[in-house]
Protein backbone atom coordinates (compact mmCIF):
# COMPACT_ATOMS: atom_id res chain seq x y z
CA UNK A 1 0.00 0.00 0.00
CA UNK A 2 1.45 3.29 -0.99
CA UNK A 3 0.76 6.39 0.73
CA UNK A 4 -0.40 9.36 -1.72
CA UNK A 5 0.32 13.05 -1.21
CA UNK A 6 -1.83 15.67 -1.95
CA UNK A 7 -0.02 17.62 -4.68
CA UNK A 8 -0.55 21.41 -5.20
CA UNK A 9 -2.53 22.15 -8.42
CA UNK A 10 -3.82 18.73 -8.82
CA UNK A 11 -7.14 20.45 -9.68
CA UNK A 12 -5.55 22.52 -12.46
CA UNK A 13 -5.74 20.73 -15.98
CA UNK A 14 -2.45 21.75 -16.76
CA UNK A 15 0.25 20.44 -14.83
CA UNK A 16 2.80 22.48 -13.01
CA UNK A 17 6.49 22.57 -14.80
CA UNK A 18 8.96 19.90 -12.53
CA UNK A 19 12.02 21.62 -11.65
CA UNK A 20 14.77 19.75 -9.44
CA UNK A 21 15.94 20.71 -5.68
CA UNK A 22 19.00 22.21 -7.75
CA UNK A 23 17.41 24.29 -10.04
CA UNK A 24 14.82 25.89 -7.50
CA UNK A 25 18.10 26.76 -5.21
CA UNK A 26 20.22 27.91 -7.74
CA UNK A 27 17.39 30.10 -9.00
CA UNK A 28 16.93 31.69 -5.65
CA UNK A 29 20.72 32.47 -5.50
CA UNK A 30 23.47 34.50 -7.69
CA UNK A 31 22.92 32.19 -10.43
CA UNK A 32 26.84 33.44 -11.57
CA UNK A 33 28.48 32.45 -8.43
CA UNK A 34 27.95 28.94 -8.31
CA UNK A 35 30.86 27.13 -9.62
CA UNK A 36 30.38 23.21 -10.77
CA UNK A 37 33.30 21.81 -8.81
CA UNK A 38 33.68 19.26 -11.31
CA UNK A 39 34.62 22.05 -13.93
CA UNK A 40 37.81 21.77 -15.24
CA UNK A 41 39.79 24.70 -13.77
CA UNK A 42 43.22 25.86 -15.06
CA UNK A 43 45.82 28.13 -13.16
CA UNK A 44 46.87 31.36 -14.27
CA UNK A 45 49.49 33.70 -13.55
CA UNK A 46 48.01 37.06 -13.70
CA UNK A 47 50.23 40.24 -14.88
CA UNK A 48 50.37 43.71 -16.51
CA UNK A 49 52.39 44.85 -19.27
CA UNK A 50 51.73 48.36 -20.08
CA UNK A 51 48.71 48.57 -17.78
CA UNK A 52 47.42 46.43 -19.66
CA UNK A 53 45.61 43.08 -18.01
CA UNK A 54 47.23 39.51 -19.18
CA UNK A 55 47.61 36.54 -18.41
CA UNK A 56 49.74 33.12 -19.23
CA UNK A 57 48.84 29.66 -18.36
CA UNK A 58 50.13 28.58 -14.67
CA UNK A 59 51.48 24.88 -16.19
CA UNK A 60 54.13 27.13 -18.46
CA UNK A 61 55.56 29.28 -15.54
CA UNK A 62 57.97 27.55 -13.59
CA UNK A 63 59.18 30.27 -11.19
CA UNK A 64 58.55 34.12 -10.75
CA UNK A 65 61.83 35.65 -10.05
CA UNK A 66 62.62 39.14 -7.89
CA UNK A 67 62.88 42.21 -9.49
CA UNK A 68 66.38 42.40 -8.42
CA UNK A 69 67.82 39.39 -10.06
CA UNK A 70 70.54 40.54 -12.50
CA UNK A 71 70.23 40.55 -16.11
CA UNK A 72 73.27 40.12 -17.90
CA UNK A 73 73.54 42.10 -21.52
CA UNK A 74 74.40 40.23 -24.70
CA UNK A 75 75.49 42.51 -27.46
CA UNK A 76 73.95 41.44 -30.76
CA UNK A 77 70.44 40.93 -30.05
CA UNK A 78 67.40 42.34 -30.71
CA UNK A 79 66.33 44.95 -28.40
CA UNK A 80 63.47 42.99 -27.56
CA UNK A 81 65.77 40.77 -25.55
CA UNK A 82 66.52 42.22 -22.32
CA UNK A 83 70.33 39.47 -21.98
CA UNK A 84 70.55 36.63 -19.70
CA UNK A 85 70.20 35.31 -16.27
CA UNK A 86 72.91 32.94 -14.17
CA UNK A 87 70.16 30.73 -11.93
CA UNK A 88 71.28 27.87 -10.35
CA UNK A 89 73.67 26.65 -12.99
CA UNK A 90 72.09 27.46 -16.46
CA UNK A 91 71.29 30.65 -18.78
CA UNK A 92 68.35 31.73 -19.54
CA UNK A 93 67.21 34.24 -21.65
CA UNK A 94 65.05 37.00 -20.53
CA UNK A 95 62.81 38.95 -23.26
CA UNK A 96 60.22 41.55 -23.29
CA UNK A 97 56.79 40.91 -25.38
CA UNK A 98 56.02 44.53 -25.51
CA UNK A 99 57.17 44.91 -29.22
CA UNK A 100 55.96 41.38 -30.08
CA UNK A 101 52.39 42.14 -28.47
CA UNK A 102 52.24 45.72 -30.45
CA UNK A 103 52.64 47.81 -26.67
CA UNK A 104 54.88 50.75 -26.17
CA UNK A 105 58.02 50.26 -24.05
CA UNK A 106 57.82 50.91 -20.19
CA UNK A 107 59.44 54.28 -19.45
CA UNK A 108 61.77 54.61 -16.49
CA UNK A 109 64.11 52.27 -15.42
CA UNK A 110 61.72 50.83 -12.72
CA UNK A 111 61.84 47.02 -13.56
CA UNK A 112 59.01 44.51 -12.54
CA UNK A 113 59.77 40.95 -12.06
CA UNK A 114 60.21 38.04 -14.36
CA UNK A 115 58.23 34.56 -15.02
CA UNK A 116 60.64 31.60 -16.35
CA UNK A 117 58.22 30.86 -18.81
CA UNK A 118 58.49 27.16 -20.67
CA UNK A 119 56.70 25.96 -23.54
CA UNK A 120 57.81 23.94 -26.86
CA UNK A 121 60.92 22.79 -25.30
CA UNK A 122 62.17 26.31 -24.75
CA UNK A 123 62.50 28.36 -21.62
CA UNK A 124 63.33 31.93 -20.94
CA UNK A 125 62.53 34.59 -18.80
CA UNK A 126 59.99 37.24 -19.53
CA UNK A 127 59.81 40.29 -17.81
CA UNK A 128 56.72 41.82 -16.65
CA UNK A 129 55.64 45.09 -15.08
CA UNK A 130 53.71 43.97 -12.25
CA UNK A 131 52.31 40.98 -10.89
CA UNK A 132 48.78 40.78 -10.37
CA UNK A 133 47.64 37.21 -8.95
CA UNK A 134 48.17 33.88 -9.30
CA UNK A 135 44.50 32.15 -9.53
CA UNK A 136 42.53 28.78 -10.85
CA UNK A 137 39.84 29.46 -13.15
CA UNK A 138 36.66 27.60 -14.77
CA UNK A 139 37.11 26.66 -18.38
CA UNK A 140 33.69 28.15 -18.89
CA UNK A 141 35.21 31.95 -17.56
CA UNK A 142 37.50 31.75 -20.78
CA UNK A 143 35.73 32.72 -24.25
CA UNK A 144 37.30 32.45 -27.16
CA UNK A 145 38.87 35.67 -28.49
CA UNK A 146 36.77 37.67 -30.39
CA UNK A 147 36.79 38.72 -33.89
CA UNK A 148 37.44 42.45 -32.78
CA UNK A 149 40.58 41.68 -31.30
CA UNK A 150 43.23 43.57 -32.70
CA UNK A 151 44.95 42.21 -35.37
CA UNK A 152 48.51 42.19 -33.30
CA UNK A 153 47.12 40.21 -30.39
CA UNK A 154 45.07 38.06 -31.77
CA UNK A 155 48.10 35.27 -33.03
CA UNK A 156 48.89 35.16 -29.34
CA UNK A 157 45.74 35.29 -27.21
CA UNK A 158 44.42 31.73 -26.40
CA UNK A 159 41.22 32.67 -24.33
CA UNK A 160 39.78 36.28 -22.93
CA UNK A 161 38.43 36.15 -19.46
CA UNK A 162 36.30 39.08 -18.96
CA UNK A 163 36.80 39.94 -15.69
CA UNK A 164 33.91 42.39 -14.74
CA UNK A 165 32.11 44.52 -17.53
CA UNK A 166 35.28 47.31 -18.11
CA UNK A 167 38.44 44.90 -18.58
CA UNK A 168 39.35 42.03 -20.02
CA UNK A 169 42.21 39.72 -19.91
CA UNK A 170 44.10 38.03 -22.56
CA UNK A 171 45.53 34.49 -21.99
CA UNK A 172 48.59 34.61 -23.79
CA UNK A 173 49.81 31.04 -25.65
CA UNK A 174 53.61 30.51 -24.96
CA UNK A 175 54.01 28.33 -27.67
CA UNK A 176 52.85 31.10 -30.16
CA UNK A 177 54.77 33.65 -28.28
CA UNK A 178 57.96 31.52 -28.41
CA UNK A 179 57.81 30.84 -32.28
CA UNK A 180 57.14 34.40 -33.65
CA UNK A 181 60.40 35.43 -31.31
CA UNK A 182 62.31 32.84 -32.89
CA UNK A 183 60.80 33.99 -36.41
CA UNK A 184 62.28 37.55 -36.34
CA UNK A 185 58.86 39.11 -34.78
CA UNK A 186 59.31 41.30 -31.76
CA UNK B 1 88.65 -0.11 -18.66
CA UNK B 2 86.18 2.64 -18.16
CA UNK B 3 87.33 6.21 -17.13
CA UNK B 4 86.54 7.98 -14.21
CA UNK B 5 87.04 11.64 -13.78
CA UNK B 6 86.72 12.79 -10.38
CA UNK B 7 85.86 16.31 -9.33
CA UNK B 8 88.67 17.76 -9.01
CA UNK B 9 89.84 15.63 -12.51
CA UNK B 10 86.79 17.78 -14.36
CA UNK B 11 87.30 18.50 -18.26
CA UNK B 12 88.87 22.12 -18.81
CA UNK B 13 88.75 24.17 -22.37
CA UNK B 14 91.68 26.51 -22.86
CA UNK B 15 90.42 29.32 -24.23
CA UNK B 16 91.99 32.70 -25.13
CA UNK B 17 90.28 35.83 -23.50
CA UNK B 18 89.99 39.25 -24.79
CA UNK B 19 87.83 42.14 -25.34
CA UNK B 20 85.47 43.12 -28.11
CA UNK B 21 84.50 46.84 -27.58
CA UNK B 22 83.25 46.65 -23.95
CA UNK B 23 82.41 42.78 -23.97
CA UNK B 24 84.50 40.16 -22.25
CA UNK B 25 84.80 37.38 -24.87
CA UNK B 26 86.71 34.33 -25.42
CA UNK B 27 87.74 32.15 -28.87
CA UNK B 28 89.04 28.11 -28.43
CA UNK B 29 92.55 28.57 -27.37
CA UNK B 30 92.95 25.53 -30.19
CA UNK B 31 91.93 28.13 -33.08
CA UNK B 32 93.76 31.17 -32.73
CA UNK B 33 97.92 30.40 -33.99
CA UNK B 34 99.39 33.54 -33.26
CA UNK B 35 98.62 37.00 -31.86
CA UNK B 36 100.61 39.96 -32.98
CA UNK B 37 100.26 44.05 -32.07
CA UNK B 38 99.60 45.16 -35.86
CA UNK B 39 97.46 43.43 -38.71
CA UNK B 40 100.18 41.33 -41.08
CA UNK B 41 97.37 38.73 -42.60
CA UNK B 42 96.24 40.53 -46.02
CA UNK B 43 92.80 39.66 -44.75
CA UNK B 44 91.68 40.92 -41.61
CA UNK B 45 88.22 42.35 -39.49
CA UNK B 46 87.43 44.28 -36.50
CA UNK B 47 85.32 41.67 -34.25
CA UNK B 48 83.21 44.21 -33.16
CA UNK B 49 81.54 44.58 -36.82
CA UNK B 50 81.54 40.86 -36.72
CA UNK B 51 79.70 40.48 -33.36
CA UNK B 52 77.01 43.41 -33.17
CA UNK B 53 75.46 46.12 -35.35
CA UNK B 54 76.81 49.45 -35.01
CA UNK B 55 80.54 47.86 -33.72
CA UNK B 56 82.14 49.84 -36.68
CA UNK B 57 81.88 53.24 -34.60
CA UNK B 58 83.89 51.46 -31.42
CA UNK B 59 87.55 51.95 -30.86
CA UNK B 60 89.74 50.22 -33.29
CA UNK B 61 91.48 47.20 -31.79
CA UNK B 62 94.70 46.82 -30.49
CA UNK B 63 95.48 42.70 -30.44
CA UNK B 64 95.36 40.69 -33.62
CA UNK B 65 94.58 37.44 -33.65
CA UNK B 66 95.60 34.99 -36.45
CA UNK B 67 92.66 32.13 -37.08
CA UNK B 68 92.52 29.48 -39.71
CA UNK B 69 90.53 31.11 -42.49
CA UNK B 70 87.35 28.09 -41.81
CA UNK B 71 86.35 29.55 -45.59
CA UNK B 72 88.85 28.13 -47.78
CA UNK B 73 89.73 24.84 -48.77
CA UNK B 74 90.55 22.18 -46.61
CA UNK B 75 93.99 22.14 -47.54
CA UNK B 76 94.47 25.67 -47.69
CA UNK B 77 96.69 26.73 -45.23
CA UNK B 78 94.86 30.45 -45.40
CA UNK B 79 95.07 32.80 -42.33
CA UNK B 80 92.89 35.84 -41.28
CA UNK B 81 93.30 37.73 -38.61
CA UNK B 82 90.87 39.28 -35.80
CA UNK B 83 90.98 42.58 -34.11
CA UNK B 84 90.57 42.81 -30.57
CA UNK B 85 91.45 44.59 -27.64
CA UNK B 86 92.11 44.57 -23.72
CA UNK B 87 93.70 42.26 -22.05
CA UNK B 88 94.51 38.66 -23.52
CA UNK B 89 94.77 35.84 -21.11
CA UNK B 90 95.16 32.15 -21.83
CA UNK B 91 92.48 30.27 -19.23
CA UNK B 92 91.27 27.28 -18.63
CA UNK B 93 87.96 26.94 -17.54
CA UNK B 94 85.67 24.11 -16.73
CA UNK B 95 83.92 22.55 -19.31
CA UNK B 96 80.24 22.32 -17.32
CA UNK B 97 80.61 26.28 -16.51
CA UNK B 98 80.80 26.94 -20.35
CA UNK B 99 76.91 27.26 -21.61
CA UNK B 100 75.25 27.41 -24.70
CA UNK B 101 73.23 30.51 -26.14
CA UNK B 102 69.58 29.93 -24.45
CA UNK B 103 67.86 28.35 -27.34
CA UNK B 104 65.08 30.86 -27.65
CA UNK B 105 68.36 33.74 -28.89
CA UNK B 106 69.84 31.29 -31.74
CA UNK B 107 67.79 32.79 -34.84
CA UNK B 108 67.95 36.52 -33.39
CA UNK B 109 71.99 36.51 -32.74
CA UNK B 110 73.66 39.30 -34.74
CA UNK B 111 76.41 36.57 -35.55
CA UNK B 112 75.71 33.07 -35.80
CA UNK B 113 79.44 32.93 -34.07
CA UNK B 114 77.78 34.03 -30.88
CA UNK B 115 77.89 30.30 -29.02
CA UNK B 116 77.70 30.20 -25.63
CA UNK B 117 78.24 31.84 -22.64
CA UNK B 118 80.32 31.78 -19.51
CA UNK B 119 80.81 33.98 -16.43
CA UNK B 120 84.47 34.89 -15.28
CA UNK B 121 85.01 36.07 -12.12
CA UNK B 122 81.08 36.83 -12.00
CA UNK B 123 81.51 38.92 -15.20
CA UNK B 124 79.98 37.55 -18.20
CA UNK B 125 81.91 36.20 -21.02
CA UNK B 126 80.78 35.79 -24.64
CA UNK B 127 81.88 32.79 -26.14
CA UNK B 128 82.62 32.59 -30.30
CA UNK B 129 82.86 29.93 -32.20
CA UNK B 130 86.06 30.89 -34.45
CA UNK B 131 84.57 28.48 -37.10
CA UNK B 132 81.46 30.81 -38.24
CA UNK B 133 83.32 33.93 -38.01
CA UNK B 134 83.57 35.22 -41.20
CA UNK B 135 86.33 38.38 -42.06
Amino acid sequence: MTAEFPRNGEANDQPPATQTLDEALAAHGDAEAVVDIDEPTQQLVLFRLNGQPFALPGSAVSEILSSDQPVYYVPGLPSSTEGVLHLRGTIESVISLHRLLGLPAPEGNSKGMILLVSAAGITSGVRIEQLDDVCEVTQSMLQAPPETLSGTLRPYVSALWQIDEQEALALLDPEALFDAYQQGLG
Amino acid sequence: MPLHRGHHEQAQVALVLFCVGPYRTALEARHVLAMTDHPTAPRTANAQTLLYEGGDHGSPPNRWLTLRDAQAASDNNSTWQLGVSGDITLQQLPANTLYPLPKLLLSRRFSTALCGLTFVQQQLVLLLDARKLNP
